[in-house]
Protein backbone atom coordinates (compact mmCIF):
# COMPACT_ATOMS: atom_id res chain seq x y z
CA UNK A 1 0.00 0.00 0.00
CA UNK A 2 1.23 3.32 -1.36
CA UNK A 3 -0.15 6.11 0.34
CA UNK A 4 0.74 9.55 -0.18
CA UNK A 5 -0.31 12.02 2.64
CA UNK A 6 0.15 14.94 0.30
CA UNK A 7 -2.39 14.26 -1.72
CA UNK A 8 -6.04 13.38 -0.69
CA UNK A 9 -6.58 9.93 -2.62
CA UNK A 10 -9.91 8.52 -3.61
CA UNK A 11 -9.78 4.78 -1.90
CA UNK A 12 -10.66 1.80 -4.10
CA UNK A 13 -12.10 -1.34 -2.61
CA UNK A 14 -11.58 -4.63 -4.28
CA UNK A 15 -14.79 -6.98 -3.62
CA UNK A 16 -14.47 -10.11 -5.45
CA UNK A 17 -13.83 -9.59 -8.72
CA UNK A 18 -15.59 -6.03 -8.61
CA UNK A 19 -13.57 -2.59 -7.53
CA UNK A 20 -15.64 -0.34 -6.13
CA UNK A 21 -15.36 3.33 -6.19
CA UNK A 22 -16.90 5.77 -4.23
CA UNK A 23 -16.22 9.17 -4.63
CA UNK A 24 -17.10 11.01 -1.56
CA UNK A 25 -15.28 14.51 -2.38
CA UNK A 26 -15.99 16.98 -4.62
CA UNK A 27 -14.10 16.57 -7.64
CA UNK A 28 -11.88 18.86 -9.10
CA UNK A 29 -9.84 18.23 -13.00
CA UNK A 30 -6.66 16.97 -11.14
CA UNK A 31 -8.13 14.71 -8.79
CA UNK A 32 -10.71 13.08 -12.12
CA UNK A 33 -7.36 12.84 -13.66
CA UNK A 34 -5.29 11.19 -10.62
CA UNK A 35 -8.60 8.88 -10.20
CA UNK A 36 -8.79 7.85 -13.71
CA UNK A 37 -5.02 6.11 -14.12
CA UNK A 38 -5.84 4.85 -10.36
CA UNK A 39 -8.59 3.01 -11.33
CA UNK A 40 -6.79 1.66 -14.50
CA UNK A 41 -3.53 0.78 -12.53
CA UNK A 42 -5.83 -1.14 -9.96
CA UNK A 43 -7.36 -2.82 -12.83
CA UNK A 44 -4.08 -4.35 -14.32
CA UNK A 45 -2.72 -5.06 -10.48
CA UNK A 46 -6.03 -7.17 -9.59
CA UNK A 47 -7.48 -8.21 -12.95
CA UNK A 48 -11.33 -7.36 -11.57
CA UNK A 49 -14.17 -7.45 -14.11
CA UNK A 50 -15.78 -4.72 -13.12
CA UNK A 51 -15.74 -1.47 -11.55
CA UNK A 52 -18.47 0.09 -9.83
CA UNK A 53 -18.35 3.93 -9.29
CA UNK A 54 -20.39 5.58 -6.65
CA UNK A 55 -21.61 9.18 -7.85
CA UNK A 56 -24.54 9.40 -5.54
CA UNK A 57 -22.67 12.11 -3.29
CA UNK A 58 -21.58 13.87 -6.06
CA UNK A 59 -24.46 17.16 -6.97
CA UNK A 60 -22.05 18.76 -9.26
CA UNK A 61 -20.92 17.27 -12.71
CA UNK A 62 -18.83 19.67 -15.27
CA UNK A 63 -18.23 18.63 -18.62
CA UNK A 64 -14.74 17.31 -17.68
CA UNK A 65 -15.72 15.32 -15.01
CA UNK A 66 -18.36 13.62 -17.79
CA UNK A 67 -16.45 13.48 -20.26
CA UNK A 68 -13.84 11.92 -17.60
CA UNK A 69 -16.08 9.21 -16.24
CA UNK A 70 -17.60 8.10 -20.19
CA UNK A 71 -13.55 7.77 -21.02
CA UNK A 72 -12.89 6.00 -18.24
CA UNK A 73 -15.30 3.50 -19.10
CA UNK A 74 -14.38 3.34 -22.69
CA UNK A 75 -10.40 2.33 -21.89
CA UNK A 76 -11.74 -0.07 -18.80
CA UNK A 77 -13.50 -1.77 -21.02
CA UNK A 78 -10.64 -2.33 -23.38
CA UNK A 79 -8.70 -3.86 -20.34
CA UNK A 80 -12.06 -6.16 -20.43
CA UNK A 81 -13.19 -5.06 -17.17
CA UNK A 82 -17.15 -3.28 -17.30
CA UNK A 83 -17.74 -0.08 -15.49
CA UNK A 84 -21.09 0.89 -13.90
CA UNK A 85 -22.17 4.44 -12.90
CA UNK A 86 -24.04 4.26 -9.79
CA UNK A 87 -26.60 6.56 -7.64
CA UNK A 88 -26.43 9.56 -10.15
CA UNK A 89 -28.46 12.31 -8.63
CA UNK A 90 -31.49 13.77 -11.23
CA UNK A 91 -29.75 17.34 -10.80
CA UNK A 92 -26.38 15.58 -12.35
CA UNK A 93 -28.89 13.39 -14.66
CA UNK A 94 -30.25 16.97 -16.24
CA UNK A 95 -27.22 18.85 -16.24
CA UNK A 96 -25.24 16.06 -18.26
CA UNK A 97 -28.07 16.06 -20.79
CA UNK A 98 -28.35 19.70 -21.44
CA UNK A 99 -25.02 19.84 -21.90
CA UNK A 100 -24.86 16.84 -24.29
CA UNK A 101 -23.36 14.39 -22.45
CA UNK A 102 -25.07 11.74 -22.80
CA UNK A 103 -22.79 9.17 -21.81
CA UNK A 104 -23.28 6.59 -24.48
CA UNK A 105 -21.82 2.99 -23.52
CA UNK A 106 -21.60 3.85 -20.37
CA UNK A 107 -23.76 1.60 -18.18
CA UNK A 108 -25.50 3.05 -14.95
CA UNK A 109 -27.24 1.57 -12.23
CA UNK A 110 -29.74 3.32 -9.40
CA UNK A 111 -28.07 2.16 -6.68
CA UNK A 112 -25.10 -0.14 -5.71
CA UNK A 113 -27.12 -3.18 -4.79
CA UNK A 114 -28.22 -2.47 -8.33
CA UNK A 115 -25.16 -2.53 -10.51
CA UNK A 116 -23.59 -5.18 -8.34
CA UNK A 117 -26.39 -7.22 -9.51
CA UNK A 118 -26.27 -6.01 -13.11
CA UNK A 119 -22.46 -6.89 -13.27
CA UNK A 120 -22.93 -10.25 -11.84
CA UNK A 121 -25.42 -11.07 -14.50
CA UNK A 122 -23.01 -9.60 -17.22
CA UNK A 123 -20.31 -11.68 -16.07
CA UNK A 124 -22.39 -15.28 -15.72
CA UNK A 125 -23.73 -14.51 -19.26
CA UNK A 126 -19.91 -14.46 -20.31
CA UNK A 127 -19.34 -17.62 -18.90
CA UNK A 128 -21.87 -19.23 -20.25
CA UNK A 129 -20.40 -17.84 -23.76
CA UNK A 130 -17.17 -18.99 -22.84
CA UNK A 131 -18.64 -22.57 -21.70
CA UNK B 1 -64.96 110.47 -16.84
CA UNK B 2 -65.04 108.78 -13.60
CA UNK B 3 -67.93 106.61 -13.88
CA UNK B 4 -69.52 105.84 -10.38
CA UNK B 5 -70.08 102.31 -8.97
CA UNK B 6 -72.46 101.06 -6.46
CA UNK B 7 -70.35 99.22 -4.09
CA UNK B 8 -71.16 98.50 -0.49
CA UNK B 9 -68.15 97.99 1.86
CA UNK B 10 -66.18 97.36 -1.09
CA UNK B 11 -62.81 96.44 1.10
CA UNK B 12 -64.45 94.00 3.21
CA UNK B 13 -66.30 91.83 0.81
CA UNK B 14 -62.98 91.56 -1.59
CA UNK B 15 -61.29 90.11 1.67
CA UNK B 16 -63.88 88.05 2.11
CA UNK B 17 -64.12 86.81 -1.57
CA UNK B 18 -59.79 86.14 -1.35
CA UNK B 19 -60.66 83.92 1.96
CA UNK B 20 -63.31 81.85 0.41
CA UNK B 21 -60.70 81.56 -2.84
CA UNK B 22 -57.78 80.27 -0.18
CA UNK B 23 -60.28 77.71 1.72
CA UNK B 24 -61.66 76.33 -1.57
CA UNK B 25 -57.57 76.18 -3.22
CA UNK B 26 -57.28 74.45 0.66
CA UNK B 27 -59.66 72.00 -0.29
CA UNK B 28 -62.94 72.97 1.69
CA UNK B 29 -64.78 72.47 -1.25
CA UNK B 30 -68.06 73.53 0.39
CA UNK B 31 -67.17 77.09 0.73
CA UNK B 32 -69.34 79.85 -1.23
CA UNK B 33 -69.27 83.52 -1.30
CA UNK B 34 -72.97 83.50 -0.96
CA UNK B 35 -73.42 87.60 -0.99
CA UNK B 36 -76.54 88.83 -0.20
CA UNK B 37 -76.02 91.97 -1.34
CA UNK B 38 -77.49 93.41 -4.85
CA UNK B 39 -74.98 95.98 -6.53
CA UNK B 40 -72.01 95.85 -9.60
CA UNK B 41 -69.61 93.45 -7.53
CA UNK B 42 -72.47 90.56 -6.69
CA UNK B 43 -71.85 89.64 -10.29
CA UNK B 44 -68.98 88.68 -9.95
CA UNK B 45 -69.60 87.06 -6.64
CA UNK B 46 -72.24 84.59 -8.31
CA UNK B 47 -69.74 84.08 -10.90
CA UNK B 48 -66.94 82.58 -8.89
CA UNK B 49 -69.68 80.86 -6.19
CA UNK B 50 -70.72 79.33 -9.89
CA UNK B 51 -67.26 78.40 -11.00
CA UNK B 52 -66.76 76.98 -7.56
CA UNK B 53 -69.67 74.38 -7.85
CA UNK B 54 -68.07 73.88 -11.60
CA UNK B 55 -64.95 72.70 -10.12
CA UNK B 56 -66.61 70.90 -6.74
CA UNK B 57 -68.29 68.46 -9.66
CA UNK B 58 -65.41 68.08 -11.75
CA UNK B 59 -63.25 66.60 -8.44
CA UNK B 60 -66.24 64.75 -7.11
CA UNK B 61 -66.76 63.05 -10.66
CA UNK B 62 -63.22 62.36 -10.93
CA UNK B 63 -62.63 61.00 -7.21
CA UNK B 64 -65.40 58.56 -8.17
CA UNK B 65 -63.67 57.89 -11.79
CA UNK B 66 -60.31 57.16 -9.87
CA UNK B 67 -62.43 54.91 -7.08
CA UNK B 68 -63.77 52.53 -9.83
CA UNK B 69 -60.20 52.40 -11.41
CA UNK B 70 -58.67 51.12 -8.52
CA UNK B 71 -61.79 48.82 -7.74
CA UNK B 72 -61.39 47.08 -11.18
CA UNK B 73 -57.85 47.10 -11.15
CA UNK B 74 -58.34 45.46 -7.96
CA UNK B 75 -60.18 43.06 -9.10
CA UNK B 76 -58.17 42.02 -12.25
CA UNK B 77 -54.79 41.67 -10.09
CA UNK B 78 -57.15 39.34 -7.98
CA UNK B 79 -57.93 37.39 -10.99
CA UNK B 80 -54.37 37.40 -12.16
CA UNK B 81 -53.70 35.86 -8.97
CA UNK B 82 -56.22 33.19 -9.43
CA UNK B 83 -54.49 32.41 -12.93
CA UNK B 84 -51.04 32.08 -11.61
CA UNK B 85 -52.39 30.18 -9.12
CA UNK B 86 -54.52 27.67 -11.30
CA UNK B 87 -51.45 27.49 -13.87
CA UNK B 88 -49.50 26.13 -10.94
CA UNK B 89 -51.90 23.96 -9.83
CA UNK B 90 -51.96 22.99 -13.33
CA UNK B 91 -48.12 22.29 -13.88
CA UNK B 92 -48.02 19.82 -10.82
CA UNK B 93 -51.57 18.21 -11.80
CA UNK B 94 -50.56 17.86 -15.53
CA UNK B 95 -47.63 15.22 -14.54
CA UNK B 96 -48.05 13.03 -12.19
CA UNK B 97 -46.24 9.87 -11.64
CA UNK B 98 -47.37 6.52 -10.26
CA UNK B 99 -46.07 3.49 -9.53
CA UNK B 100 -47.93 0.74 -11.28
CA UNK B 101 -46.20 -2.58 -10.68
CA UNK B 102 -43.36 -3.61 -8.85
CA UNK B 103 -40.54 -1.65 -10.86
CA UNK B 104 -42.82 0.06 -12.81
CA UNK B 105 -43.42 4.12 -12.91
CA UNK B 106 -45.99 5.31 -15.45
CA UNK B 107 -45.73 9.19 -16.45
CA UNK B 108 -49.30 9.90 -18.71
CA UNK B 109 -49.04 13.45 -20.54
CA UNK B 110 -52.01 14.74 -21.89
CA UNK B 111 -52.63 17.91 -23.03
CA UNK B 112 -49.90 20.28 -24.85
CA UNK B 113 -46.01 19.58 -23.93
CA UNK B 114 -44.15 22.93 -23.58
CA UNK B 115 -40.57 23.19 -22.46
CA UNK B 116 -41.78 24.69 -18.96
CA UNK B 117 -43.73 21.63 -18.64
CA UNK B 118 -41.36 18.63 -19.63
CA UNK B 119 -38.74 20.35 -17.73
CA UNK B 120 -40.86 20.15 -14.58
CA UNK B 121 -42.42 16.34 -15.64
CA UNK B 122 -38.67 15.39 -16.44
CA UNK B 123 -37.52 16.50 -12.93
CA UNK B 124 -40.59 15.02 -11.10
CA UNK B 125 -39.98 11.68 -13.21
CA UNK B 126 -36.39 11.06 -12.23
CA UNK B 127 -37.16 12.37 -8.81
CA UNK B 128 -39.92 9.55 -8.27
CA UNK B 129 -37.27 7.11 -9.87
CA UNK B 130 -34.88 7.85 -7.38
CA UNK B 131 -37.35 7.74 -4.23
CA UNK B 132 -39.08 4.65 -5.39
CA UNK B 133 -35.91 2.86 -7.22
CA UNK B 134 -38.12 1.74 -9.91
CA UNK B 135 -36.22 0.37 -12.63
CA UNK B 136 -38.13 0.83 -15.61
CA UNK B 137 -40.67 4.20 -15.98
CA UNK B 138 -43.29 4.45 -19.15
CA UNK B 139 -43.80 7.62 -20.53
CA UNK B 140 -47.25 7.71 -22.46
CA UNK B 141 -48.10 10.18 -24.55
CA UNK B 142 -51.36 9.08 -26.05
CA UNK B 143 -53.25 12.49 -24.91
CA UNK B 144 -50.44 14.88 -26.47
CA UNK B 145 -51.98 15.82 -29.70
CA UNK B 146 -48.82 17.41 -31.36
CA UNK B 147 -45.21 17.43 -31.16
CA UNK B 148 -42.26 19.78 -32.78
CA UNK B 149 -38.55 19.60 -32.67
CA UNK B 150 -38.54 21.03 -29.12
CA UNK B 151 -40.84 18.85 -27.63
CA UNK B 152 -39.59 15.94 -28.95
CA UNK B 153 -35.88 16.55 -27.94
CA UNK B 154 -37.37 17.15 -24.63
CA UNK B 155 -38.73 13.66 -24.42
CA UNK B 156 -35.13 12.58 -25.76
CA UNK B 157 -33.89 13.90 -22.89
CA UNK B 158 -35.98 12.83 -20.48
CA UNK B 159 -35.51 9.29 -21.84
CA UNK B 160 -31.48 9.77 -21.91
CA UNK B 161 -31.73 11.09 -18.15
CA UNK B 162 -33.48 7.99 -17.13
CA UNK B 163 -31.07 6.32 -18.67
CA UNK B 164 -28.12 7.75 -16.85
CA UNK B 165 -29.79 6.89 -13.92
CA UNK B 166 -29.53 3.61 -14.81
CA UNK B 167 -33.09 3.06 -15.77
CA UNK B 168 -35.00 1.95 -18.75
CA UNK B 169 -37.49 4.60 -20.43
CA UNK B 170 -40.12 3.57 -22.75
CA UNK B 171 -42.42 6.17 -24.67
CA UNK B 172 -45.84 4.34 -25.54
CA UNK B 173 -49.03 5.97 -27.40
CA UNK B 174 -47.12 7.94 -30.43
CA UNK B 175 -50.21 8.59 -32.51
CA UNK B 176 -50.03 8.54 -36.24
CA UNK B 177 -49.54 11.86 -36.59
CA UNK B 178 -47.01 11.69 -34.30
CA UNK B 179 -45.22 9.57 -35.62
CA UNK B 180 -44.92 11.34 -39.09
CA UNK B 181 -44.21 14.58 -37.80
CA UNK B 182 -41.49 12.51 -35.57
CA UNK B 183 -40.27 11.37 -39.45
CA UNK B 184 -40.37 14.62 -41.29
CA UNK B 185 -38.64 16.46 -38.31
CA UNK B 186 -35.95 14.58 -39.20
CA UNK B 187 -35.87 13.35 -34.98
CA UNK B 188 -33.91 10.14 -34.38
CA UNK B 189 -35.74 7.81 -31.82
CA UNK B 190 -34.17 4.59 -33.36
CA UNK B 191 -32.22 4.61 -29.88
CA UNK B 192 -35.43 4.66 -27.96
CA UNK B 193 -37.33 1.90 -26.72
CA UNK B 194 -40.70 3.04 -27.98
CA UNK B 195 -44.54 0.87 -28.06
CA UNK B 196 -47.85 1.41 -29.85
CA UNK B 197 -50.21 1.29 -26.95
CA UNK B 198 -49.72 1.59 -22.97
CA UNK B 199 -50.50 -1.76 -22.51
CA UNK B 200 -47.46 -3.11 -25.24
CA UNK B 201 -44.89 -0.73 -22.73
CA UNK B 202 -46.56 -2.48 -19.52
CA UNK B 203 -46.25 -5.94 -20.93
CA UNK B 204 -42.55 -5.27 -21.91
CA UNK B 205 -41.89 -3.62 -18.67
CA UNK B 206 -43.31 -6.82 -16.74
CA UNK B 207 -41.50 -9.34 -18.87
CA UNK B 208 -38.38 -7.21 -18.46
CA UNK B 209 -39.18 -7.54 -14.34
CA UNK B 210 -39.60 -11.41 -14.63
CA UNK B 211 -36.01 -11.57 -16.76
CA UNK B 212 -34.76 -9.76 -14.04
CA UNK B 213 -36.33 -12.11 -11.12
CA UNK B 214 -35.62 -15.23 -13.00
CA UNK B 215 -31.65 -13.95 -12.63
CA UNK B 216 -32.46 -13.43 -9.01
CA UNK B 217 -34.12 -16.73 -8.14
CA UNK B 218 -31.59 -18.22 -10.49
CA UNK B 219 -28.62 -17.00 -8.72
CA UNK B 220 -30.19 -17.39 -5.86
CA UNK B 221 -31.33 -21.34 -6.43
CA UNK B 222 -27.46 -22.10 -7.61
CA UNK B 223 -26.15 -20.52 -4.57
CA UNK B 224 -28.37 -22.76 -2.68
CA UNK B 225 -27.27 -25.66 -4.68
CA UNK B 226 -23.78 -25.23 -4.78
CA UNK B 227 -23.82 -24.36 -0.64
CA UNK B 228 -25.57 -28.36 -0.18
CA UNK B 229 -23.28 -30.13 -2.31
Amino acid sequence: MNIDLHEKRIPIIKIGNFLIVSIQVDMHDKLAIQLQSQILEEIEKTGAKGVLIDISVLEMVDSFIGRMLSGMATMASIMDASVVIVGMQPAVAITLVELGLEMPGVDTALNMEKGMEMLEKRLKDDDYKLY
Amino acid sequence: MKEDYKIERVKERINYIEDVLASVAAGDIDARINSEVEDDLSGIEAAIDLLIDDLTDELKQRKKMQKEVEEKLAKIQEQQKTIFQQQSDLLELSSPVSKVWDNVLILPVIGTLDSQRTQIMMENLLEKIVETGCTISILDITGVPTVDTQVANHLLKTVTAARLLGTECIISGISPAIAQTIVHLGIDLSSINTKATLQDAMIYAMKQNQLSENVKLHSLFADSDENEE
